[in-house]
């Protein structure tokens, strides 16, 4: 995509981009802070004006169009869609009960109620595994749930018998990596 | 006169100014052609009616002050605003087309001027007025109609810059030959040199410096504007501008050119933008009494006198302006109906051409028929200005009545 700049003398500065369907996008600042936006479909075509904006509406204008006016969102909101669910990252060892089991076959869902959404294996992707993708030592499962239900896949996956919940916090958290790692250790131990 | 009268006469300038703006605007024309009817209106000229007399302006002294600030701002941002870029960018084709815009609307105005008896001199401003286009009025079309975001654009833009430097050195070399000729500057002859030749030196000196001061004194000239305080910003290049070009003038060197090469030399600096910010209200103040002062100065008499040659005159160049800029944008590489739309926004004269009009209206100017060239160049401008308005607007209608086919295809 290029742009090309120029002058335009007691105006102010003109821009051009070329857009991928061959049409011009023609952006005239004026010295005022007007900004007149046209396209031109082809080169043969006149350019069509599409907007005459006072400054303050240019720029309001152009950072929607930048995705920047709405960069404001508060953070805790990122989490509603999921509820309370978070995504962790579970790596298999080599000693794991699952090696050699499939995710529908270890009923991972019904033991844990996490759901495992995709497997990852050095560079593949599996999304949603089924029934005809053992597990392999060294895989990892991207798994979506409740603290308390990552905790439990956690112990499926290490293969720690369950003694039930209170003796858990020793098992530690999930052996991989975490989605929001911090937020995940502090919050683990003040479920305790 | 006492100075409450010299108030009342500036508040009157500006009241009709005002007027003058408002009834072009009403009816779509540029400003130009206002300030100066507006001028004509309330001059010394205007004929009497119902024995009543509507001269209110007649102090001229500080109108002739205005106007001539209004010369050295308008070339001043002109020079600011000059884009070697553009220039240099389009060189091969610039030149080529520029040659042609110049040479052709310059033949045509000296042939314009022997044929209506004018003397070779005289012929020269005649040649000045008919071949530059208005900066002004020309730019205003393109952004009106939103040509500005075509390719003829480019074109147009670029034929505008080539006439400004050309136009800049037109009016110091028939300054010096015009003005240095009959030794209306302070330099006499020399030890038996011709007053038109140390003139014509000087001029060079000066232009020559100031081509320097552009290309080597940058860092000087940002120095000189470094201030916090936008008053002070503002006098410094009111003092400049107006320091250099006035002191031009008394070596008998065209204010005008000087103030246009200045600007460009300050059109270099860092400060560029925040000076034309600065500058834009007080040319486009005095640029206005500059237009007025103009319109003052014609007696509507005189035009009515050279209204055949004036139609005769006017007919020609348009036609000429048409094909020079036809030619022009196709040398650009510019469709046919690009390059006729390069053509119809040529026609427009406005400023430029009554910038050389005053000069050769001065009475150390010296021609024998100044004043009727004074006077047709206003006429001139009042026609071509409109006339390019009118053509640009109805172009699409035009278009598709003439070049009906060519439209279709496009």
């Amino acid at each position: 995509m290029t742009v090309y700049e120029s002058d335009i003398p007691g105006v102010g500065r003109k821009f051009e981009l070329e857009l991928d369907d061959g049409s011009r996008a023609v952006v005239l600042h004026h010295h005022d802070g007007r900004r007149e936006v046209f396209c031109r479909p082809d080169p043969e075509s006149d350019s069509e004006q599409i907007f005459d904006l006072p400054a303050e509406q240019a720029r309001r204008l152009g950072s929607i169009l930048t995705g920047a006016h709405f960069e404001s969102v508060d953070a805790a909101d990122l989490s509603v869609p999921l509820g309370d669910a978070i995504i962790e990252w579970v790596d298999v060892p080599a000693d794991s009960p699952l090696v050699g089991e499939t995710v529908p076959g270890a009923n991972v869902r019904g033991e844990t109620g996490a759901t495992v959404v995709a497997l990852q294996r050095g560079t593949d992707t599996f999304t949603n595994p089924g029934a005809d993708v053992p597990l392999e030592p060294a895989d990892v499962l991207v798994a979506l749930g409740t603290r308390a239900q990552q905790r439990s896949l956690a112990r499926l996956v290490e293969g720690v018998t369950e003694f039930g919940d209170s003796t858990a916090g020793s098992a530690g958290g999930p052996t991989g990596g975490e989605a929001e790692a911090t937020a995940g250790e502090s919050a683990d131990s003040a479920d305790e | 006169m006492a100075p409450t009268d010299l108030l009342f006469e500036a508040g009157v300038v500006f009241a009709v100014l005002a007027v003058g703006g408002a009834v072009a605007d009403r009816y779509d024309q540029p400003v130009i052609p206002g300030y100066i009817v507006a001028g004509v209106v309330v001059g010394p000229n205007v004929p009497q009616v119902f024995s009543y007399s509507f001269v209110l302006v007649e102090t001229r002294e500080f109108i002739d002050l205005l106007a001539e600030l209004g010369i050295v701002f308008l070339l001043f941002c002109i020079g600011l605003e000059f884009n070697l870029d553009r220039l240099a960018a389009g060189r091969d084709r610039l030149l080529g087309a520029g040659a042609i815009d110049v040479g052709i609307n310059g033949a045509v105005g000296v042939a314009c001027g022997f044929a209506l008896g004018f003397s070779g001199l005289e012929s020269l401003f005649l040649a000045g007025i008919v071949a530059v286009s208005s900066s002004a009025l020309v730019t205003e079309t393109l952004v009106d109609l939103g040509w500005i975001a075509d390719p003829e654009s480019e074109t147009i833009l670029g034929l505008l810059v080539f006439e400004d430097v050309a136009v800049a050195v037109y009016l110091s070399v028939v300054t010096a030959v015009a003005v240095g000729g009959t030794g209306g500057g302070d330099v006499g002859s020399i030890a038996g040199v011709d007053a038109v030749w140390v003139t014509l030196a000087l001029s060079v000196g000066v232009l020559g410096a100031l081509v320097a001061l552009s290309v080597w004194g940058t860092p000087l000239l940002d120095r000189y504007l470094r201030t916090d305080s936008n008053e002070q910003f503002l006098v410094r290049v009111v003092a400049a501008a107006v320091g250099v070009a006035g002191l031009a003038l008394v070596l008998g060197v065209s204010e005008a050119a000087v103030a246009f090469f200045l600007g460009t030399a300050f059109g270099t600096t860092e400060h560029a933008q925040r000076i034309e910010r600065a500058i834009t209200s007080e040319r486009d103040l005095y640029a206005a009494v500059f237009f007025f002062a103009i319109g003052l100065e014609t007696d509507p008499a005189l035009v009515a006198d050279v209204l055949e040659p004036l139609a005769a005159l006017a007919a020609v160049t348009a036609a000429s302006k048409l094909v020079s800029g036809y030619w022009g944008g196709r040398m650009y590489g510019l469709s046919e109906r690009r390059s006729r739309r390069v053509a119809v926004a040529m026609v427009p004269r406005g400023e430029f051409s009554l910038v050389i009009a005053a000069l050769a209206a001065r009475p150390d100017a010296g021609l024998a028929n100044g004043d009727t060239i004074a006077a047709l160049a206003v006429g001139y401008v009042l026609v071509t200005g409109v006339l390019g308005t009118v053509l640009a607007d109805s172009s699409e209608g035009l278009e598709r009545r003439f070049f009906a086919a060519s439209a279709d295809e496009g």
